[in-house]
């Protein structure tokens, strides 16, 4: 180009994650920038 | 004192240290009534009756010579089966650690030594921390107190479910998608998990590396308070934990929600939501107006994609843990685990990537849709009515999995946001059982979506009914 039933879920998670193009440099850092004043 | 086990964790103290109560008669009434009623409830793994006798006598002796071991001294505490004790089993739930004994601690469970709280033993769990529902093959299904058909939520299911049936006075549980909120809001009590990284990890079974979080489930947000002041704070055994100094959580309890405004998010958290846990939701948000508090709508479009990543990075890096043992031995999972896994093997890991990568990103463009402006988020913690056992049950109906996999769409997101957030009760469905409300607030801001929740306690009684266990 169980398990089973598990799998059948990709189409639909990759549907989600391919709509996700176009839409959205740390976690760390991120949690630091945004803290509750005073903390 | 006529029932011991109606107290909650910080009234028990008070109790011990008043000496209204001795610790032995708070841990022996907790030992009744779990041997009255946990063969119905099935909370219970482990019960560690002699050594819990034997340190709560130590603590009544200490007491009477003038000394007290701590904040939580005198009360009787149980903790989700994966928690480690060195040279003690710690199941996690599973038939693979059926015997399994570490040689560490968990540092959170020496801190809540120290702090005097009396060890019981330990509790059921979904297998491996991995289901919302409360099922497990090995030890039993845990079956909610107030209806016993119902499930409890999970992973945390003996701590929210032996919390709410008065066994003891709160528990600690793990929360990596919703595993201490859910139970919290399906049996009727409070808990909180942390900013991602507050609670030391060190000695606690891994889930995700990124998502996994330690926190309480206890009867009131004051109960949460001091034990999160009690466990929270750097830990040299976890190179990941924050180093931000931990504030007294209780002093922040005033009650006074003047000034304090509320963001509703409108995307995501009603999405196909009950119609009576709606109005549930929207009752409470009437009790915090009451309060003094400012409730705004806001539209908040990167939930789409938090929701989406969140389910990429929960499932590669389980995946990635249990890695070894499902090449081994996959069929000593229950069915609905080894599926779950073997769908995180088939990620591409280009997604994992790009799902960890926005995760900075993501957190900030959240913040300044619903937080920018207004100090806490409030959803439903749960979309849906409590379903039973059996509505949630994949092994034995494949056909359950979208309505399994639905009771944690509301906590999830907070996980991959890594955001501080608490569950409270705020009532009860058209069958009787309870419903939640989720409070989430900035980084390290525990204080203040804590002095929410107390603040609607002192105005609402949800969480001090009680189940009549007959």
């Amino acid at each position: 180009a169980a398990a089973a039933r598990a799998l059948e879920d990709f189409p639909a998670l990759i549907r989600e994650f391919e709509a996700l193009r176009g839409t959205i440099p740390t976690f760390e850092a991120a949690l630091r920038a945004e803290k509750e004043p005073g903390t | 004192m006529s029932d011991l086990t109606a107290l909650s964790a910080t009234e028990a103290h008070d109790a011990f240290r008043k000496g209204e109560a001795t610790a032995e008669a708070l841990v022996r009434a907790s030992l009744v009534r779990i041997d009255a009623h946990d063969g119905k409830v099935n909370s219970v793994i482990r019960l560690d009756s002699d050594a819990a006798l034997e340190a709560a006598a130590a603590q009544d002796k200490a007491r009477a010579a003038g000394i007290l071991a701590g904040p939580l001294a005198g009360v009787p505490m149980m903790h989700k089966d994966m928690y480690y004790r060195a040279g003690k089993v710690s199941t996690c739930g599973s038939a693979i650690r059926r015997d399994f004994r570490p040689e560490r601690n968990s540092t959170a469970l020496l801190r809540l030594d120290a702090a005097g709280a009396i060890d019981m033993g330990t509790l059921n769990m979904a297998e491996f921390a991995q289901n919302p529902t409360g099922h497990n093959r090995h030890f039993g299904d845990c079956h909610n107190p107030w209806n016993l058909p119902y499930c409890t939520g999970g992973s945390s299911s003996g701590s929210g479910a032996g919390v709410a049936a008065r066994f003891f006075a709160a528990a600690l549980g793990s929360d990596t998608g919703g595993s201490i909120r859910l139970p919290a809001s399906i049996c009727g009590v409070t808990g909180i998990k942390g900013t991602q990284t507050r609670v030391s990890r060190a000695g606690v079974m891994p889930l995700s590396f990124s998502m996994d979080n330690v926190g309480p489930l206890a009867r009131t947000a004051r109960d949460c308070a001091r034990i999160m002041r009690v466990i929270s704070g750097h830990d040299p055994a976890d190179a990941t934990s924050a180093p931000e100094p931990v504030p007294d959580y209780e002093a922040a309890l005033t009650g006074d929600l003047r000034g304090l405004s509320v963001a509703v998010p409108q995307e995501w958290f009603f999405e196909g939501a009950d119609d009576v846990v709606v109005k549930g939701f929207e009752a409470s948000l009437e009790v915090l107006k009451a309060r003094g508090a400012k409730v705004s709508r806001v539209s908040c479009p990167s939930l789409r994609a938090i929701g989406t990543y969140v389910a990429v990075v929960s499932r590669v890096e389980a995946a990635t843990i249990h890695a070894q043992w499902m090449r081994e031995r996959a069929d000593d999972y229950a069915k609905h685990l080894s599926g779950r896994l073997y769908g995180g093997y088939a990620i591409p890991g280009t997604w994992y990537v790009e799902a960890l990568s926005a995760r900075g990103p993501l957190l900030r463009q959240f913040c300044r849709e619903a937080l920018a402006e207004h100090h806490v988020v409030a959803t439903p913690s749960l979309r849906m009515r409590v379903p039973t056992l059996a509505e949630t049950d994949i092994d034995a109906d494949p056909a359950n999995w979208a309505r399994h996999m639905a009771i944690s769409a509301n906590t999830r997101p907070f996980n991959y946001l890594g955001l501080p957030t608490v569950s409270l009760p705020c009532g009860f469905d058209d069958r009787g059982l309870p419903m939640g409300l989720q409070i989430a607030a900035r980084p390290f801001g525990e204080g203040r979506a804590l002095m929410v929740a107390d603040a609607y306690q002192r105005d609402t009684g949800w969480h001090a009914r009680a189940p009549a266990l007959a």
